[in-house]
């Protein structure tokens, strides 16, 4: 493992190196981080949208210094958009300024037979790495220095397409029909994110480690919420949190995530509010939540939940 | 920290190993590549620090949701309940209290012990081996090791039943030598009532000891066989029959039958044949024939869309079949993601959105309630070809739950084949076993020669096959 992932190398380090990134996790992320780090396997990181998945990816290409490679997959994403493509345009391009060298190669040659023993006895020039174009997996282990791969809702991808990732995330090397197998050059720190839309094959979940992320508890949110919007007061961080935990045991289509949650102290801090009153909730609560049904049934309930809120908060 | 625990520490691999063992027992695959890589994880993050190993186990081991559960459930059973203070002296477990409450510390044991034996010489030999000595001075290590070595000469780990624990209890009890200490007892209990209690005691201590290990002898070695003694047998009855006690456990079964059979067949898709021309595939297939595009590629490729729809009749006689079948092809969402469900005995109703909206059991509750009564399948059929007929096409699927038992009524089977020439295929699935096909008021004869595939469906066993095939032909 080459240096710039040194910094990963215990589970309290990791916890103040995120921190230090704007990324405030539980032991429970930096133990699978670390583990990830030190066994060289990939971390699968499955829960709800926005509670964090891609951005941990981010932090820990941040605090390691590590170049962030990302394929975000989607359906129909196959190996030449995710491994490798070869330049087919380079290549005919080629075929036709060398026509005279290849003229002169041949020149003399008798017959058939003697003129491809000829081309033969060259290399195989057109399909050699200058004709390779690398796509992200194999920038990720072709590169110099330990990279960090996110490799973004692997759900979205097709069920082919995980076996395409298997031999790069289990031994970090492509295999290509025309070259043979290229060993990665380092081992990158890999990420992949799921949402949890489907089951993944068992092939693919036994290559990698486990991370559930799940709804941080409203301690920790409150710390993520001050971290990321530094402006908050801590009495507004508190009312903030335990609003939108208490929407979070709604009944609602989409519960809102924690990315949202930073919204939302943002436009508030926007709006120069200091407290929550219904008001405020009522004019900004869209940045929280998405669907119109959410809107007016959390609409419906402000009253209760801010007063339950009051009491909590002066108990 | 019990004494088996105490001992496994020279041996921390093996007891992660059991570990692995008993999470098997429980639903979690774990391969002995996962076992490696759990090794691996436990030899970074050590033994010393729970949380951290347990996180960094689950990491590993667990590898969803519902694993995740099941994990952090087991662990704390096998590495016992979280203790605030991790040193091994404070936190030797019950036995003290059990001590305490007896009022009786080592040194007053040892007292009563000694007594006894200077009133009654002959029982010297009875009380004075190693193991008493190790018990009365609460040497967990010693005990321990004893305890280890009897449950090697019974083979305790041979344990099936979970009625056999008495036995293999007696049996490792002999094996300690506690046959001394119960002679001891015997003689002791009319004439030196304090010593009696100090040799209750110490058999009481023992005892415990052995119960311990026994039960983890079975929880190891025995739950998971008899678990999946239980599964089989409940996967081959008749879903009629199962009781209401082995109702949860039938669901779990199920679950994990679906997930087996939506990994197997996966997202179904298909080329496609127009469209926009895809390049750079059709350059690299040209390769191959000298640069000429002799197969050209396009650049999308659909999803095949297979559309279910599911008649089930409700009436009391079929109802507990249709919940399952309901059930399995629900949480099959992911590969199907368009099914469509209907209710019926005496009228007909769409289902979908109460399945997709409600949990399924109460979903089926509310579903019985409003479509319950006497079947009638003239008036269903005609109901269905009024809500759905215009929306079946060359791509659905029409599975028909029923026992096809119209009371001696017309069963308008004449809309079954107007169905089934309209769709891709007419499953028909009777819960009643074959032979009865046909008998009494049953219209399974015309049933048959209306549809494509008759199928029995009365154990979870047969439902599976069922909706392997079909997802095996919906992929075809």
């Amino acid at each position: 493992m080459s240096n710039s992932l040194e910094k990963l190398n215990s589970v309290d380090n990791i916890v103040e190196a995120l921190a230090t990134a704007g990324y405030i996790c539980n032991e429970q992320i930096a133990t699978v981080v670390y583990l990830a780090a030190a066994l060289g396997k990939p971390v699968l990181v499955e829960g709800p949208p926005g509670v964090g998945k891609t951005e941990l990816a981010k932090s820990c290409a941040e605090v390691t210094g590590a170049p962030l490679v990302r394929l975000q997959c989607y359906e129909g994403l196959d190996e030449s958009k995710a491994i490798y493509e070869w330049k087919y345009g380079k290549q005919l391009l080629y075929t036709q300024l060398l026509k005279t060298q290849l003229a002169e190669v041949m020149d003399g040659a008798q017959g058939l037979r003697e003129s491809v023993e000829r081309l033969h006895s060259f290399d195989d020039v057109f399909f050699s790495k200058e004709f390779l174009e690398p796509r992200p997996l194999l920038q990720a282990i072709d590169s110099e220095q330990s990279v960090v791969l996110l490799v973004d809702e692997i759900d979205k991808a097709d069920f082919e397409f995980e076996s395409l990732l298997l031999e790069v995330l289990s031994d970090f090397q492509v295999s290509i029909p025309e070259l043979g197998t290229l060993k990665g050059r380092s081992k990158p720190l890999v990420f992949l994110t799921s949402n949890d839309t489907r089951d993944l094959s068992d092939a693919l979940k036994r290559r990698c480690l486990h991370l559930h992320i799940d709804f941080p508890t409203t301690q920790l949110e409150g710390r993520i919420v001050r971290a990321r919007v530094p402006q908050i007061t801590q009495a507004m961080t508190d009312h903030l949190v335990e609003f939108v935990s208490r929407v979070r045991e709604m009944d609602l289509k989409k519960l809102p995530s924690v990315s949202e949650t930073i919204d939302w102290a943002k436009s508030l801090v926007l709006l120069h509010a200091d407290s929550l009153d219904e008001d405020l909730v009522r004019s900004s609560l869209n940045a929280l939540l998405k669907y119109e049904d959410d809107l007016t049934s959390v609409v419906n309930n402000l009253a209760g939940l801010l007063s339950q809120e009051q009491k909590v908060t002066d108990a | 920290m019990n004494p088996v625990e105490r001992a496994n520490q020279d041996a921390p691999t093996d007891r992660l190993l059991a570990f692995i063992e008993f999470l098997r027992g429980r639903d979690i695959l774990i391969s002995p590549a996962d076992s490696l890589v759990a090794m691996e994880v436990a030899g970074l993050v050590g033994y010393s620090d729970r949380t951290l190993l347990k996180s960094g186990l689950g990491s590993a081991l667990a590898k969803s949701k519902f694993e995740v559960t099941v994990f952090n459930e087991a662990f704390e059973q096998y590495f016992g309940a979280p203790k605030t203070d991790t040193t091994s002296d404070s936190s030797a477990p019950s036995q003290p209290t059990e001590q305490e409450a007896n009022k009786l510390s080592p040194q007053e044991l040892g007292e009563q012990l000694s007594q006894a034996i200077q009133a009654q010489p002959e029982l010297a030999a009875n009380l004075s081996s190693e193991l008493v000595d190790a018990l009365k001075s609460g040497d967990e290590a010693a005990i321990a090791i004893a305890v280890e070595t009897a449950a090697q000469q019974v083979d305790v780990s041979a344990i099936k039943l979970l009625t056999q624990r008495g036995q293999y209890i007696r049996k490792m009890l002999d094996a300690l030598g506690e046959q001394a200490l119960r002679d001891a007892a015997v003689e002791l209990e009319s004439t030196e009532p304090a010593a009696f209690e100090a040799v209750q005691a110490l058999r009481e201590q023992l005892r415990n000891k052995v119960r311990d290990r026994v039960d983890r002898a079975y929880m190891v070695h025995a739950s998971g066989d008899a678990e999946d003694m239980l599964d089989d047998a409940l996967s081959n009855m008749s879903l009629g029959n199962v009781d209401q006690h082995h109702r949860a456990r039938l669901k779990r079964l199920l679950e994990r039958m679906t997930r087996k059979l939506a990994a197997r067949h996966g997202r179904i898709r298909k080329r496609v044949k127009r469209g926009q021309l895809a390049i750079a595939p059709t350059l690299r297939k040209a390769m191959a024939t000298d640069g000429v595009p002799f197969q050209p590629r396009w650049r999308k490729s659909i999803r095949r869309k297979p559309q279910i729809l599911i008649l089930c009749d409700v009436s009391g006689s079929v109802a507990a079949y249709a919940k399952f079948l309901l059930l399995f092809l629900h949480s099959l969402q992911d590969v199907l993601p368009r099914t469509r469900s209907f209710a019926f005995s005496s009228n007909l109703g769409e289902v979908t959105e109460t399945l997709r909206a409600l949990p399924v059991e109460v979903a089926i509750e509310r579903v019985n309630l409003k479509y319950g009564g006497a079947t009638d399948y003239a008036r269903a059929f005609e109901d269905f070809a009024r809500l759905a007929m215009s929306d079946i096409n060359r791509v659905t699927t029409v599975i028909i739950l029923g026992d096809a038992r119209n009371n001696n009524t017309d069963p308008r089977l004449d809309l079954l084949a107007q169905i089934r020439s309209k769709c891709r295929q007419l499953i028909w699935l009777n819960p009643e076993s074959q032979r009865s096909w046909g008998t009494g008021d049953s219209e399974m004869q015309g049933v048959i020669r209306n549809c494509d595939t008759a199928a029995e469906c009365s154990t979870l066993k047969q439902l599976e096959r069922v909706v392997d095939n079909l997802l095996v032909e919906l992929n075809s």
